[in-house]
C-alpha cells in the first residue's frame, strides 16, 4: 500500500509531501498510527512543523517523536524525500 | 514593603501621604518629606526627559541606556549533529566558561542571543525570557537539512536548512530574536497560538525580532530594509517576511512561489484553526499588527526601539492583554500606552493610530 507523509507549519508555512510503498498489513499499519498519533492537547509548539500520514484517504496527525525503531528508518527515508507541493 | 531604609519617607509612599507629612509638626518628619518631595519632583523629571531623549539627544549629552548590573546573561548552545535528540545534543558553548568555538552556526546564535538578551535588558530592564534570568538554550544542526527554527517552550531550536530554498536558520539575528520573543510571550500574555491572538503572537516575534536586528545594526526606521530573514532565504531577492510591506517577502518563487502576507484587515484570511490551516493564519495574518507596526514606527522616525518599540513592550507586558485577544485590543492598547508614555495628545499617539488606520483595523 501507498502512504504518504505530509509536512506543514515552520517559520514559513510551507507544505511538503512525500510518499512511499510500504509492504504493511491492515493491522500493522492501524497499530503503527495507534503509537504515533499526536497528542491534540500536546501544547503547541512556536514555529514547529507538523506532520500528518495519508493512507488513501484517510490522514492522521503525526508525531515522529513516538515512530517505533523497527519504523525509523521508513520515516528517515520519508522525511528526505518531502518536497515543497507548489 | 521597603526594606532598604529604616526612615519610612526614603520609601514609595503616596503622594497625599508625602503631603500630610510635609504639614506634619514635627520639624523633622516635615523637613524630611520636603526633601523627598523634592527628589521625587526631580527623579520624575529626569525619568521623562530621558524616556523622551532620541539616540541623538543621548550621544550629545553622554547619555546611555540601562547597563546591566547585577544581572548576567546566561546561556547555552548545544549541537544535535543533524539528530533529533535534543537531550543527546553536545554542549558547545556556555556562558559561564565561554569556550572558543569553531562552529559557524554556534557563533551566530551565541552573536544573536547576546543581542536579544541586551536589547531587553538595557531597554526594559527585562532578566532574559522570563524576566527571572532564565538560562536561555540554544540547539543548533537539529536534524538532516530542517528548513526550520521553533521555540518549543523551553529552547531555541534551529535547522541547517535545505540548502536549495534556505541555508541555516542561524543566519539571520532577527530570527534569533523572533524565537526567544516567543519565550518572551509564553511569559507575559501567552497568546493563543491560533486564530488572530495567533497572529499576535507571531507579529509580536516579527517585531521585536526586527527591533532587534535594527538595534545591533544601529539602523533608523529609514535605514532599515523590514525584512526577516534575508539571509536564511536562499537568492537576493527574498526573505521571509517584510514588515513594511507583506506580501512582498517573496515574489515568483520557483518553489514556494508569492509571500501570502496580507498587509491590511480587508484581505484577512479565514484559515481552518488546524495544523494544515496553519491554526487560523498565525504567519499569514501577522502581516497585518506587522504593518501597523511598520507605519507607526516609520512615522515617528529615529529609531523603531525608542518609541514604537516600547509602546509595544508595554502592551505585551500589559496584564490586561488577554490570551484570546484579537487586533482591535492591541490596537486599543497601543493608543492607551502611546498616551501613557507621550501624552494623548502627541505625535507618538496620532503615529500609533495612523498604523492601525494604514492596516485597516
Amino acid at each position: 500500500m501507498k502512504i504518504k507523509l505530509i509536512r506543514t507549519g515552520g517559520f514559513i508555512p510551507i507544505t511538503k509531501s512525500a510518499e512511499t510503498e510500504v509492504n504493511l498489513s491492515e493491522q500493522e499499519l492501524a497499530n503503527l498510527l495507534v503509537t504515533i498519533k499526536h497528542d491534540p492537547a500536546a501544547p503547541r509548539i512556536k514555529d514547529g512543523n507538523y506532520y500528518e500520514l495519508t493512507v488513501g484517504s484517510d490522514s492522521t496527525p503525526v508525531d515522529l517523536e513516538k515512530v517505533p525503531d523497527e519504523f525509523k528508518n521508513l520515516f528517515s527515508r520519508l522525511k528526505s524525500d518531502l518536497r515543497i507541493i507548489k | 514593603m521597603c526594606k532598604s531604609h529604616f526612615n519610612p519617607i526614603h520609601c514609595i509612599i503616596p503622594p497625599y501621604m508625602l503631603t500630610r507629612l510635609m504639614e506634619s509638626g514635627n520639624k523633622k518628619i516635615a523637613d524630611l518629606a520636603i526633601k523627598s518631595n523634592f527628589r521625587s519632583f526631580r527623579f520624575r523629571n529626569d525619568r521623562i526627559f530621558f524616556q523622551k531623549a532620541s539616540q541623538h539627544e543621548k550621544d550629545i549629552l553622554g547619555l546611555i541606556d540601562k547597563q546591566p548590573g547585577k544581572e548576567i546573561m546566561q546561556m547555552e548552545v548545544y549541537d544535535c549533529r543533524q539528530k533529533t535528540d535534543l537531550i543527546g545534543a553536545t554542549l558547545l558553548w556556555d556562558s559561564k566558561n565561554n569556550q572558543k568555538i569553531t562552529s559557524v552556526a554556534g557563533k551566530k546564535v551565541i552573536k544573536g542571543g547576546k543581542a536579544s538578551w541586551d536589547f531587553y535588558w538595557q531597554l526594559f530592564s527585562r532578566n532574559s525570557i522570563d524576566n527571572k534570568g532564565l538560562l536561555i538554550k540554544q540547539y543548533v544542526h537539529f536534524d538532516k537539512g530542517m528548513d526550520n527554527a521553533y521555540w518549543d517552550g523551553r529552547r531555541m531550536v534551529y535547522g541547517d536548512g535545505d540548502g536549495l530554498v534556505f541555508t541555516s536558520f542561524t543566519s539571520d539575528i532577527d530570527v534569533i530574536g523572533h524565537e526567544l520573543t516567543h519565550g518572551v510571550t509564553e511569559n507575559e500574555a501567552n497568546l493563543d497560538y491560533e486564530n488572530q491572538a495567533g497572529a499576535l503572537n507571531e507579529s509580536f516575534s516579527d517585531i521585536f525580532g526586527i527591533m532587534i536586528k535594527q538595534r545591533y545594526n544601529n539602523q533608523d526606521v529609514k535605514k532599515s530594509n523590514w525584512l526577516i530573514g534575508e539571509k536564511v532565504m536562499i537568492g537576493p531577492k527574498y526573505a521571509l517576511r517584510s514588515l513594511k510591506a507583506p506580501g512582498t517577502a517573496y515574489i515568483n518563487h520557483p518553489e514556494l512561489g508569492t509571500d501570502p502576507q496580507p498587509a491590511t484587515m480587508d484581505k484577512y484570511q479565514n484559515l481552518t484553526n488546524t495544523q494544515s490551516g496553519d491554526f487560523g493564519g498565525v504567519h499569514i495574518n501577522s502581516g497585518i499588527p506587522n504593518f501597523a507596526f511598520y507605519v507607526a514606527a516609520f512615522n515617528m522616525g529615529g529609531y523603531s526601539w525608542e518609541k514604537a518599540g516600547r509602546i509595544w513592550y508595554a502592551v505585551l507586558t500589559d496584564v490586561s492583554l488577554a490570551q484570546n485577544a484579537k487586533f482591535a485590543d492591541v490596537k486599543n492598547l497601543t493608543i492607551v500606552h502611546a498616551g501613557r508614555i507621550f501624552g494623548i495628545n502627541s505625535p507618538e499617539v496620532t503615529a500609533v493610530r495612523q498604523g492601525w488606520l494604514e492596516a485597516k483595523v
